[in-house]
């Protein structure tokens, strides 16, 4: 294994530990509300320009780790402190960072109690976020999985809506179940690994299927709870509708997506026999995420709720699409994520700026906003249609992606289904029309018709700041949605590889060991 | 492992007794010399504890010796782990005095508190030093006794009262039963030496089964009371509570050190032919103790009754390591109990801070809205729950990690998974304190009890936990060598 630097500079250590030691500074030096809100800006500035070298500098033509970073951390348990990004990661980390610019902007002014500590949470958040994305050694991994839920927990339970603190302590449990199956399981391969919690060992090592089924249950309930899936999503809407703006924010455009990176970094590579025994079960969560939850999102009446319902929606087709074992429907997956970070972000936006005008999030309250708020309407308009992935919108590229490699059905999947691929992706296809139905009855209510309420009367339209902060995300949404190529560029060298171990099994390789094993101890004694 | 026995002229085990002989004899002299100094001035005595402590802590580690020593004819055994736990048991009485002397000065100002401390303080060191069951119930009861009166200080407070005496019918009992197990196994191998015990055991084979096994059973549950295993949990909360509090911090650390090292050494020497029998009594133990511990502690309103069952579903944690029987489960367990003992002081120095007229401040809801009132102290407060909890990146978690990774490599997978669901249910209820600190609103006016040393030590326990979570690799090294070094 290659521990050097792509470059001598630790791009990566200095990413994740920039925002916290930026805290640290603003925690012990910095005072007063405005102060506080430009330093955090700042700091989270230069975080986004010191992960932008990983993107420019990333090397394409190979799945192979980059930038990475070895440390011995506790010998005891050859735990290191071992980073790296390939093209499944790396577009997490830019992410990240950007949103999390995004989320501190939109913050400026709705926030007005308690600015430090809020400011100094989604700093922390931060570095935990780029932590999970760029670990690879599972007990570091996990040490950023887990530690998202302190900076998390407070940001929803301190500044979050009415019934907050029930949203925030089941987000917290919720979370903290599942993964600690994760935990037993990173143990339990740790052992029959030999000593090792490097994810690339992992990766390697022939696990039998035994083994392997138990683990890829234990990831699959940490995984399932984060992405989340049904029916171990009642935590999302709670915890979406409770969250403020920025939090919501970064929920959707990040949290999430850490539970589907799990499945594409763990449970597909490390366990592709597991992975394609348990396809048509991930088939059938996925098909009832977007049929049933898409349902569901129609019948809300609370703005950030019908978001957060349509969120777990556009994550059953990242599901599905990764455990299709086609290239098209997992880089749609991959692309998928990254859309629905900007689109499902640029939704929680919009409805934060009326929420910072009316103070309510039901969509009853609304009506005829376009008349008010032309400039908003046309961007809720955007990212409406964005939502509905219509072609043009990034939304658009990452979904055909995944019906095109569902319909393009990979031998592998198709063994395990007892109905034909092909049934699967018309659901899928036909359901995307509900997406549409809720999504566009929502903008109809909220934005068009007439103002009949003295209170939308009142409205006022955005502000520089606030449209500023949509511009990054238009731009992305309609760049990605027209020319998607720069992204799947960076994706397409690791997902080939993806793809190959996860078709490839490891039963032949684990049979062979564990023949040799007897024979290499007689040998010895 | 290998064993230096001394010939009887004393010298150099009378070197490697030096901790507890300055202990002794400054607990003694302090109890004559209190006498003259006047009420109001006190707190001298407590300085000069404090001080007999950290210096019995420096001398501990200045006795270390490189290959474990057994003196005065096999009565008592000085090796790496030892001095470990000893120096652990000082930290933890330091600190718990220190914890003391602004809660005592609002109180009744008494100086022999301090010289009982001490005395506990020698007794659990003793006991760590143990390598004979005489010996071994010397310190037990030389600590018990002690602590039975520390628990009752508050004279004129009718629940100290009953809780020093419900903590010392039940302790009595508990050590009745520790002995008569210890007779039946001295019946069976004519020994009080844990080694010789060990011995016979193996030799003893199935004959004197019966007699074996009671013995077993019984020293077990006599053990097991003093750490707070459930079902001989009982009398944890009750003791919890009706303490003072810095006796509550003392008693949650000290002697559940001491405790799990003489099981520890029980176990490892006397025992290891009855490992798959104690194996089971300690799982089936360690299944109920964290059930109870951890949900229990849920329904508690007093801060004080919930560290109680924290702390027992803490020591159901803590009994995978002793159930794994193998070096990491051991160096887990000292792993967790350092661990451990930052997250509880700090956690306690707090609680002392927040309380006013003797016993307000011990509701949760008396902790509503701190983090206005005092952002730095529900900082404080909040790092020691999470950490309590065992999230990462504060110590708590490494503690976990340290023996769950020990009873994974033993084998008892099915055990850890269970103990991790505990940990996500005891999660709850630590995060329900933290949204008392930071979601609520003050109801009442705070009214703070603090000092500068006070502040400090939330200060270092607060690093103290934050390092460890983010660097606990000198920890485990440490604890693995003192374990690597255990006789």
């Amino acid at each position: 294994m290659d521990l050097n630097n792509v470059l001598d500079f630790p791009i990566l250590s200095l990413s994740i530990f920039l925002p916290t030691i930026g805290a640290l500074i603003i925690w012990l030096f910095v005072r007063g509300d405005n102060a506080v809100r430009w330093a955090t800006l700042a700091v989270s500035v230069l975080t986004f320009i010191v992960t932008l070298p990983l993107a420019l500098s990333f090397d394409t033509s190979t799945a192979h780790m980059q930038f990475e970073e070895f440390h011995p951390w506790i010998s005891a348990f050859n735990v290191n402190y071992q980073l790296g990004v390939d093209g499944i990661s790396m577009p997490f980390i830019i992410l990240t960072s950007l949103l999390t610019v995004i989320c501190i902007v939109s913050a400026w002014q709705c926030i007005q109690t308690r600015v430090k500590e809020y400011m100094l949470s989604f700093l922390i958040l931060e570095t935990t976020l780029i932590g999970v994305f760029s670990a690879l050694d599972a007990i570091l991994f996990y040490f950023f999985w887990e530690a998202m839920l302190i900076p998390m927990y407070l940001i929803i339970g301190i500044w979050g809506g009415k019934n907050r603190v029930y949203a925030t302590i089941k987000f917290f449990l919720y979370t903290l179940a599942g993964s600690v199956l994760m935990l037993v399981a990173v143990l339990a391969m740790y052992f029959k690994a030999g000593h090792t919690f490097s994810l690339l060992a992992f990766m390697d090592y022939p696990f039998d299927f035994t083994w392997q089924f138990w683990i890829w249950i234990a990831f699959f309930i940490a995984f399932a709870v984060k992405v989340p899936m049904w029916p171990v999503h009642t935590w999302l809407p709670d915890a979406h509708t409770e969250a403020p703006t920025a939090g919501s924010v970064i929920l959707a455009g990040i949290l999430l997506k850490m539970g589907a990176y799990g499945f594409l970094r763990f449970s597909l590579p490390m366990l592709p026999d597991a992975s394609q025994y348990f396809v048509p079960f991930v088939v059938m969560l996925s098909l009832i995420a977007i049929v049933y939850i898409s349902l569901v999102a129609m019948m809300q009446t609370d703005l950030k709720r019908l978001i957060a319902y349509s969120s777990i929606a556009h994550m059953g087709f990242v599901t599905l699409g990764a455990f299709m074992f086609t290239q098209v429907a997992m880089e749609g997956a991959l692309f998928g994520m990254i859309s629905h970070g900007f689109v499902a972000a640029a939704l929680f936006l919009c409805v934060g700026v009326m929420y910072d005008r009316l103070h309510t999030r039901e969509i009853s309250a609304y009506g005829g906003v376009a008349n008010v708020m032309p400039v908003f309407a046309a961007v809720v308009v955007l990212f409406a249609m964005a939502n509905v992935a219509l072609p043009g919108a990034s939304s658009f590229v990452a979904e055909i992606m995944v019906l095109i490699g569902t319909f393009d059905t990979s031998a592998v999947a198709q063994a395990h289904l007892p109905v034909s691929m092909k049934w699967v992706a018309i659901v899928a296809t036909i359901s995307v029309v509900l997406s549409a139905c809720y999504t566009l009855w929502m903008v109809k209510r909220v934005i068009f018709g007439d103002v009949d309420k003295a209170s939308v009367a009142s409205m006022k339209d955005m502000n520089k700041r606030e449209f500023g902060y949509f511009i990054p995300l238009i731009l992305l949404v309609i760049w990605l949605g027209l020319y998607p190529a720069p992204v799947l560029d960076v994706m397409h060298a690791s997902v080939t590889n993806l793809v190959t171990q996860a078709v490839t099994s490891k039963l032949d390789a684990a049979a062979a060991l564990a023949q040799a094993a007897p024979m290499a101890e007689a040998v010895h004694h | 492992m290998a064993n230096v026995t001394f010939p009887f002229p004393f010298p150099e085990h009378l070197s490697s007794l030096m901790p507890e002989m300055f202990v002794a004899v400054i607990a003694m002299a302090l109890l004559l010399l209190d006498l003259f100094i006047p009420r109001e001035k006190k707190c001298i005595t407590a300085y000069i504890a404090i001080a007999t402590a950290s210096v019995a802590a420096l001398l501990c580690v200045s006795v270390n010796p490189a290959e474990p020593l057994v003196g005065f004819y096999g009565f008592f055994v000085l090796d790496q782990f030892a001095v470990f736990a000893k120096v652990l048991i000082c930290l933890a009485t330091a600190l718990a005095m220190v914890l003391s002397v602004q809660y005592m000065k609002d109180l009744e100002n008494v100086g022999e508190y301090y010289v009982l401390m001490l005395f506990a303080m020698l007794g659990m060191m003793l006991m760590s030093s143990a390598n004979n069951f005489i010996v071994m119930y010397l310190g037990l009861e030389l600590m018990a006794l002690c602590i039975y009166v520390l628990v009752g200080y508050q004279r004129d407070i009718l629940r100290s009262n009953e809780a020093a005496l419900k903590y010392f019918i039940l302790g009595a009992l508990s050590s009745c039963m520790l002995l008569y197990g210890v007779t039946f196994l001295y019946g069976v191998t004519g020994s009080f030496d844990f080694v010789t015990i060990g011995k016979g055991l193996a030799d003893a084979g199935s004959s004197s089964h019966t007699a074996v096994m009671l013995g077993l059973v019984f020293i077990i549950a006599g053990l097991a009371f003093k750490v707070s295993m459930a079902p001989f949990h009982m009398w944890t909360p009750d003791a919890y509570e009706g303490a003072p509090t810095p006796v509550t911090a003392f008693m949650s650390v000290a002697p559940k050190v001491a405790g799990f090292v003489i099981f520890i050494r029980i176990l490892d020497q006397a025992m290891p032919a009855l490992q798959h029998e104690y194996t089971m009594i300690l799982s089936a133990i360690a299944v109920l103790t964290m059930a109870v511990g951890n949900l229990a502690a849920i329904a508690q309103r007093n801060i004080k009754r919930m560290l109680a069952y924290s702390t027992v579903g803490h020591v159901g944690f803590v009994m995978l390591g002793l159930i794994a029987a193998n070096d990491d489960g051991y160096a887990g367990i000292l792993v967790y109990m350092s661990i451990y003992l930052f997250m509880t002081m700090g956690a306690f120095a707090i609680i002392i801070i927040m309380q006013r007229e003797g016993i307000q401040g011990e509701l949760l809801d008396d902790f509503s809205g701190l983090s206005k009132a005092r952002p730095g102290y529900a900082l404080a407060m909040g790092l020691m729950l999470f950490s309590l909890a065992g999230i990462p990146f504060l110590g708590g978690f490494w503690a976990k990690y340290a023996v769950f990774i020990a009873a994974v490599e033993a084998g008892h997978v099915y055990l850890v998974l269970y103990a991790l669901l505990f940990s996500a249910v005891g999660a709850f209820y630590y995060i329900r304190l933290v949204k008392y600190i930071y979601f609520d609103d003050a109801r009442v006016q705070f009214n703070f009890s603090e000092s500068r040393l006070m502040q400090l030590t939330v200060v270092l326990m607060a690093i103290a936990v934050v390092a460890l979570g983010v660097y606990p690799d000198p920890l485990m090294d440490l604890c693995k060598s003192a374990v690597a070094a255990m006789i």
